[in-house]
């Protein structure tokens, strides 16, 4: 029984991994996270059916079923970040590219530059409608960008970060 | 379905382990008190949820496993939310441009980014990070990759590649 609730867990996992990648392959540029939650969306019905239909789950177990794969979708989701997001990463794959795996800071900063990461960022959060930047480079925060900016600022003191970036 | 309140109570006591150890003993590395207080608090419920819901069958291995996992997602989140929104980049910029209007300006963002020593606040942060955990080797001012970031890089590659996110850290 445990041996099966395993084999449903690591099935789940793998349908949506598998199907994020591919979904990601065929529909380039598309936000990952958009994906993750398509995909885990999608499939959510579908492993509910397998359940009543080969494991014979009644209401209960079907909903802890549904559960489980939508929270799985939910880590999967919070893996992405790691790559997509990290700083850090980025400079551990941009060293692994390198030859002998060495670069000089200047080379570092040339290829993964601190004027190139902002205008990235600020252009994600504009998708987004946290601000507007203006053909003369002013930002505007959006109201959205307000709440955002006031719940850092309060998590922050919450947890007593003096400074971070 | 009573038995999914279980993960969320104990998403609370870590969520309050949590603030209290970062407010109180302001730990160089609060992640290792989240790990310890993660795996002690995921140990517990299983423990407690075997004794109120015995594993009699299929079903109730199944609501264990969506305990376990919902747990886990909770702790997760507030976990990212925590290194990627209050110490992260995104969330800093936010701050930073709510905190301080004359830096309105995408020019004058950047330049207060740049700081005054040889690498910005970004670099400055993150390089003596990598050194001091052994994935970088520094030799007057190179950078060299150890075997642990060799492993690590390699591995977040090929998640990038699987996943089609170009070479990640956040441009696009």
């Amino acid at each position: 029984m445990i041996a099966t609730a395993a084999a449903v867990v690591s099935a789940s996992l793998a349908v949506q991994t598998c199907g994020a990648s591919v979904m990601a392959a065929v529909i380039r540029g598309r936000n990952i996270y958009g994906t993750v939650i398509a995909v885990s969306a999608i499939t959510a019905p579908a492993v509910v059916g397998f359940g009543a239909w080969r494991l014979g789950l009644g209401n209960d177990g079907l909903v802890f079923l549904a559960v489980l794969h939508l929270a799985l979708g939910g880590l999967l989701f919070h893996f992405m970040t790691l790559p997509d997001r990290s700083v850090t990463l980025r400079l551990l794959v941009e060293l692994l590219l390198a030859p002998q795996y060495t670069l000089a800071m200047a080379d570092l900063t040339r290829r993964y530059s601190l004027q190139a990461m902002i205008e990235s960022r600020l252009r994600q959060l504009a998708a987004a409608r946290f601000l507007t930047i203006g053909a003369d480079g002013n930002i505007q925060l959006l109201p959205r960008g307000v709440a955002f900016g006031r719940f850092v600022t309060a998590g922050r003191r919450l947890f007593r970060i003096q400074s971070a970036n | 379905m009573i038995r999914l309140l279980l993960p969320l109570a104990a998403f609370a006591a870590f969520f309050a382990l949590s603030l209290a150890t970062v407010r109180l003993l302001r730990p160089a590395q609060p992640r290792r008190f989240f790990l310890a207080f993660g795996a002690i608090l995921v140990a517990a419920s299983v423990l407690i949820y075997r004794r109120l819901w015995p594993l009699d069958r299929l079903e109730d291995a199944i609501g264990l496993a969506a305990c376990v996992a919902v747990q886990l997602l909770l702790c997760l989140t507030f976990w990212n939310s925590f290194y990627s929104l209050l110490w992260g980049f995104s969330g800093g910029l936010m701050h930073d441009l709510l905190s301080d209007p004359s830096l309105r300006y995408v020019d004058r963002l950047v330049r207060s980014y740049e700081g005054t020593g040889p690498t910005d606040r970004i670099m400055a942060r993150r390089l003596p990070n990598l050194v001091a955990g052994r994935y970088l080797d520094e030799n007057g001012g190179r950078f060299t990759l150890t075997r642990k970031g060799r492993l690590v890089g390699a591995a977040t590659l090929a998640v990038l590649r699987a996943f089609s996110l170009g070479m990640g850290g956040g441009i696009r």
